[in-house]
C-alpha cells in the first residue's frame, strides 16, 4: 500500500513530464479508438450495401450450388424451409428466389444475362433494389410478364420502358425456353455488374420460363446486423441437420468483401502499431529519465532492505499509474470523438467514385463505437506501456546499492 | 447442320511425313473432299443426352459452302419452327414462341447449340482447316475395323480457333474420317466425335451417324443421325435469307 | 557474543588501476558500542562500513554480524539481512522526498510486514520520545538539513537493528546541528543499547565516540577506547 502511495506521488513529482506522457498515451489511444470506429463503420456499411444489394446476410441453397450452380439444383424440402426460415432469430426479412442464366435480346442487340425471379413483397424485405428504380416501377404481382432491368442493360439492348425483350434460356428439362417480357422498370444500383447483366422477373414467370415448376433456387435472409450471422446460422444448420442444403454466410458467398475488410484492417493495424511504437519511445524516455534521476534514492531504498523485485514493482506501479490515467483519458476522448462523428456522419461525397467502386452506395459513413474495440484498445495501450516500462524497471532493480548511493 | 463446319474441322493439311503413301496435306484435302460438297441438303435427328434428361430434335438443313447455313427444327412440337441462319460470321435464331428473331452475339459462339455438345462456333465456323492448321501424320491405327491414318492438326499462330490440337483417324481406303478428338490449349481432351454407319448417299459413301461425346461434362453426348442427304444440288439463294428465317412455319 | 566480527577481510577495487581499499583487516565490536572509524579519505573507512553493512562483499575474509556470517550468504539474501538486522544513515539524501516524516519512518517496518496501525504507533511514539512530533507530517524538503539527518537516525533505529551504520553523518551539518545529531545518537545508544558504527573525519564526532579505530591505506593503525 505504501508502494502505491509512493508510486502515485512519484508520478506527480515530475508533473510536467507525467502530464505530457499521459496526454501522449491518451491521444494515441483516442486515435486508435476513433480510427477503429471509422473503419468499422465503413466496413459495416460496405457489408450492408452488398447484403442489401442482393446477397443477404445468409443464403440457403441445395448443397453444392455455390461451388457449381445448376438450374436443377433447386432447394429441397421447400415446405420445411418455408416454415423454418421465418423463425430464424434476428430476422428482418427473407426472400425465396429463382436464379438462372439466359440471353436477352432486342432487335438491336443480344447479351447474356442473369435472371432473378422474385416475389416483390418478399424481395423488398431483403434488398434495396426497389429503391434503385429510376424509371417505371418495381415489379408487382399484378403485372403481366414484367422485367426489371439495369440502366446499362437497357442502354446496351436499346430497351426503353415498355419495350419488349426476348429472354431465351436453356430450361431445366434441356429444352430451349423463350418468352417475351415487357420492361416495367429500369434501375440504377450503383453496382456496374447489377446494372449491366441482371434481369428481375416475377418468380412465377421465371419458373415458367425455366421449366422449374414450383422449384426455387435459393433463400436469402436479411438479419438485424451482420454481427448476428453466426447466431442465425447456428439456428438454421441445427434444424436442417441431414438435409442436403448449404447455409452460407455473406462472407462465403462473396469472400472478396471480407478479404478486403481484413486487408483494410491489417493496414490499419500497421498504422496503429507504428503509432504505438512512437508512443512507446516517448514513454520509455520518460520512465528512464525518472529512474535515472532517482538512482541515489533507489540505492538508499535497496540499502535499507528493499529487494530488487520490489524496486521493479515500484517502477512498474508508477508506469501503471501513467498508463491507467492515459487509458481513462484516452477512452474518454476516443469515445467522445467517435460518438460525435457517429452523430454527424462523415461526408464521403468527395470520394464518390472510389466509394462506388468499393460497393458503397451511400455517401455518408457513420463510425461505430463498440465495447469490444474500446476494451481491446485500452488493454493494448496499457500493455504496451507496461511492457516498455519493464526495461527501465529491471535496470533500476539491477543497480548496485554501493554505487547507487554514491550517484550524484 | 454442323456438317459443313465439321467438314472444315476434319480437313487439316499437313507437310508429308513419309515418302511412301500420301502426305498429310493430301490426306486432309482428300478427307475434306470426301465429306463435303458444294452444297448439302437433308434431314437428320439429333439426340442430346445428359445425366438429367434426354431430348431428340428433328431438323432439316441446307448448307452452301463455305459460309451459308440454314437449319429448321421440325420436331418435337415445342421446338418446331425454330430456325437458325448463318451468313458469314453472323448468326440469327428465329423463336416461334415469341415470334422474334434474335441475333446471336459473338460472345455466345462457344455456347452449346440447342443444348447439344456441338457449339454455335462449330456451326458458324468459317475458319478453314487447311489454312488454319499445320498437319502431321503420326502412324496408322485401326478404328472399328478400318485401317486409318492418324492425323494431328495443330493451329497456326493467330488462327481463330479455340482448340489446342485436333487428332483425326482417317480411313485409308476412301479418306472418310472415323474419329476426331478435340484437345484444349492445355492438352486436355475435351470431346470426341465418332463417325459410323457409312452408307451410300447419292454417289458417295458417307457416315450417317455422328456421335459427339463430351469428356469435360461426364454423361453428356449428342448423336446426329442423317435420314436423308443430297450433295451438290443447286440451292436457291432465297433459302439463306432473314425472310426465310422469319417465315411462319 | 560479539556483535560484529571482521576476520581477515580484504577488498580491492579494479578500475584502471587496482586500488587496495582494505588489506587483511581484523576487528571485533561488541553489542552496544559506539565506535568511530576514522582516517583520511582513501583510508578505507567507507569500504569497511560498506562491507559490514552488507552492501558490498569482501574479496577475502569473513564477516559475522550477531553471529550470522554474511560473507557466505548468497547475494539474493543480503537485502533481507539488511532489512532485518541493519540500519543506515547516509551523509545526505536519506529520506524519500515523496513521503512524510512519519511515512519515512514507516518504510522499513512496512517492508518487514508490520501492520499499519502498529508501525504508525511505533513511529509516533519514537517521534514523541525525542520531541519531534511536530515534524510528523512534513515532507523532507520542508525540513532543515539537521532535522533530516535526525529523522534519518530515527528511521535507522526504529526497527531495532543489531547495528546502525552511519557514513559521515555530520559532514553536511553545521556544528550546532551536528551536536544535536550526536546527542540523539548517544542517547539512543545508551537507552536502547543499539550498536553504532560510524565513519568520520570530524573531530567533534570523534570526541563523542567511546572507541576510535584509525585506518590508513586500508589497514587498521590504531584502536583506542576513549573515555568521553
Amino acid at each position: 500500500m505504501l508502494f502505491w502511495q509512493m508510486a502515485w506521488r512519484n508520478v506527480w513529482r515530475y508533473r510536467r513530464r507525467s502530464v505530457l506522457t499521459v496526454l501522449t498515451i491518451a491521444l494515441g489511444l483516442s486515435f486508435d479508438i476513433l480510427m477503429r470506429g471509422i473503419g468499422d463503420g465503413f466496413h459495416e456499411q460496405m457489408v450492408d450495401n452488398s447484403v442489401r444489394a442482393g446477397i443477404g446476410h445468409i443464403e440457403i441453397h441445395r448443397s453444392g450450388y455455390q461451388r457449381d450452380p445448376a438450374l436443377l439444383k433447386t432447394l429441397p424440402d421447400l415446405p420445411l424451409l418455408e416454415r423454418l426460415v421465418p423463425r430464424t432469430p434476428h430476422l428482418r426479412g427473407y426472400s425465396f428466389r429463382v436464379l438462372g442464366d439466359g440471353l436477352a435480346s432486342t432487335a438491336e442487340n443480344s447479351t447474356g444475362v442473369r435472371i432473378i425471379g422474385i416475389v416483390p413483397g418478399a424481395e423488398r424485405s431483403v434488398t434495396t433494389i426497389d429503391r434503385a428504380v429510376i424509371a417505371g416501377e418495381f415489379l408487382d404481382d399484378r403485372m403481366s410478364r414484367p422485367a426489371l432491368i439495369g440502366e446499362r442493360l437497357s442502354q446496351s439492348l436499346g430497351a426503353q420502358l415498355n419495350d419488349k425483350i426476348v429472354l431465351m434460356v436453356q430450361a431445366a428439362d434441356g429444352s430451349m425456353g423463350a418468352q417475351l417480357f415487357r420492361v416495367a422498370g429500369i434501375f440504377r444500383s450503383g453496382s456496374p455488374d447489377l446494372d449491366r447483366s441482371v434481369v428481375y422477373l416475377l418468380r412465377r414467370d421465371a419458373q415458367a420460363l425455366l421449366s422449374l415448376g414450383d422449384g426455387v433456387s435459393e433463400a436469402a435472409l436479411l438479419l438485424d446486423s451482420s454481427q448476428m450471422v453466426d447466431d442465425a446460422r447456428r439456428f438454421l444448420t441445427g434444424r436442417l441437420a441431414g438435409a442436403p442444403v448449404e447455409v452460407l454466410p455473406w462472407y462465403v458467398v462473396q469472400p472478396f468483401l471480407r478479404q478486403f475488410i481484413e486487408l483494410d484492417d491489417d493496414f490499419f493495424y500497421i498504422i496503429v502499431l507504428i503509432l504505438f511504437i512512437v508512443i512507446s519511445v516517448g514513454i520509455l524516455n520518460t520512465v528512464m529519465m525518472s529512474v535515472f534521476e532517482r538512482v541515489r534514492e533507489f540505492g538508499v531504498m535497496m540499502a535499507l532492505g528493499t529487494r530488487p523485485r520490489q524496486v521493479v514493482r515500484l517502477v512498474m506501479q508508477e508506469s501503471a499509474v501513467l498508463a491507467l490515467l492515459g487509458a481513462v483519458l484516452g477512452a474518454g476522448l476516443g469515445s467522445a470523438s467517435t460518438m460525435l462523428f457517429a452523430y454527424t456522419g462523415i461526408d464521403l461525397s468527395g470520394y464518390s467514385a472510389g466509394a462506388s467502386a468499393l460497393g458503397l452506395t451511400t455517401t455518408v459513413s457513420y463510425p461505430e463505437l463498440t465495447a469490444r474495440n474500446l476494451i481491446s484498445s485500452d488493454l493494448s495501450v496499457v500493455l504496451v506501456v507496461l511492457l516498455v516500462a519493464l526495461y527501465p524497471a529491471v535496470k533500476a532493480a539491477g543497480l548496485r546499492p554501493v554505487e547507487a548511493i554514491r550517484h550524484v | 447442320m454442323v456438317l459443313a463446319p465439321a467438314l472444315f474441322l476434319l480437313f487439316p493439311f499437313a507437310a508429308p511425313v513419309r515418302a511412301a503413301g500420301p502426305d498429310a496435306l493430301t490426306i486432309a484435302r482428300k478427307c475434306d473432299a470426301a465429306l463435303k460438297g458444294k452444297t448439302q441438303h437433308g434431314t437428320a435427328s439429333m439426340t442430346v443426352q445428359t445425366p438429367e434428361w434426354q431430348r431428340t430434335l428433328q431438323m432439316t438443313f441446307w448448307y452452301d459452302y463455305p459460309d451459308k447455313t440454314f437449319i429448321r427444327i421440325t420436331g418435337p412440337a415445342k421446338d418446331a419452327g425454330t430456325g437458325t441462319l448463318r451468313l458469314g460470321s453472323n448468326m440469327w435464331t428465329w423463336l416461334p414462341s415469341v415470334e422474334r428473331v434474335i441475333k446471336v452475339p459473338p460472345s455466345l459462339m462457344l455456347q452449346a447449340w440447342m443444348g447439344s455438345d456441338f457449339t454455335n462456333d462449330d456451326l458458324a465456323k468459317e475458319s478453314s482447316l487447311p489454312t488454319d492448321y499445320t498437319h502431321q501424320v503420326e502412324g496408322e491405327t485401326t478404328e472399328d475395323g478400318d485401317v486409318c491414318y492418324r492425323l494431328v492438326a495443330t493451329p497456326k499462330p493467330n488462327a481463330p480457333v479455340v482448340w489446342g490440337k485436333l487428332v483425326l483417324l482417317i480411313r485409308k481406303t476412301d479418306f472418310l474420317p472415323r474419329r476426331e478428338e478435340f484437345y484444349d490449349d492445355r492438352g486436355a481432351l475435351q470431346k470426341t466425335l465418332y463417325l459410323d454407319r457409312i452408307r451410300k448417299a447419292g454417289s458417295r459413301d458417307y457416315p450417317m451417324r455422328w456421335r459427339m461425346v463430351s469428356h469435360s461434362k461426364p454423361g453428356h453426348e449428342t448423336t446426329l443421325s442423317f435420314s436423308s442427304l443430297e450433295f451438290d444440288k443447286p440451292l436457291p439463294a432465297s433459302v439463306f435469307t432473314r425472310q426465310n428465317l422469319e417465315r411462319h412455319f | 557474543m560479539a556483535q560484529i566480527e571482521v576476520v581477515g577481510v580484504s577488498k580491492t577495487y579494479r578500475n584502471h588501476v587496482a586500488v587496495h581499499a582494505l588489506t587483511d583487516v581484523n576487528l571485533t565490536i561488541a553489542k552496544g558500542e559506539l565506535v568511530a572509524a576514522v582516517g583520511p579519505s582513501g583510508s578505507g573507512k567507507t569500504t569497511l562500513l560498506n562491507l559490514i553493512g552488507a552492501i558490498d562483499r569482501p574479496d577475502s575474509g569473513v564477516i559475522r554480524i550477531a553471529g550470522l556470517e554474511i560473507t557466505s550468504a548468497p547475494a539474493g539474501q543480503l537485502a533481507d539481512f539488511r532489512l532485518q538486522h541493519l540500519g543506515f544513515v547516509f551523509q545526505s539524501f536519506n529520506l524519500f522526498p515523496v513521503l512524510s516524516v512519519l511515512e519515512n519512518l514507516e518504510f522499513v517496518p512496512a517492508l518487514r510486514g508490520t501492520p499499519k496501525r502498529e508501525r504508525v504507533q511505533r513511529a509516533e511514539r519514537l517521534l514523541a520520545d525525542v520531541g519531534m512530533t511536530d515534524l510528523r507530517d512534513k515532507r523532507p524538503d520542508e525540513l532543515s538539513g539537521g532535522q533530516q539527518q535526525r529523522v534519518a537516525v530515527l528511521r535507522a533505529i526504529l526497527s531495532e537493528p543489531d547495528v546502525v551504520l552511519a557514513d559521515e553523518p555530520t559532514a553536511n551539518l553545521d556544528s550546532e546541528n551536528a551536536a544535536l545529531l550526536l546527542d540523539m545518537m548517544e542517547r539512543l545508544n545508551r537507552e536502547r543499547a543499539i550498536t553504532f558504527l560510524f565513519s568520520t573525519h570530524d573531530p567533534a564526532v570523534m570526541s563523542r565516540a567511546r572507541r576510535l579505530i584509525r585506518l590508513r591505506d586500508g589497514r587498521i593503525m590504531g584502536d583506542e577506547a576513549r573515555e568521553s
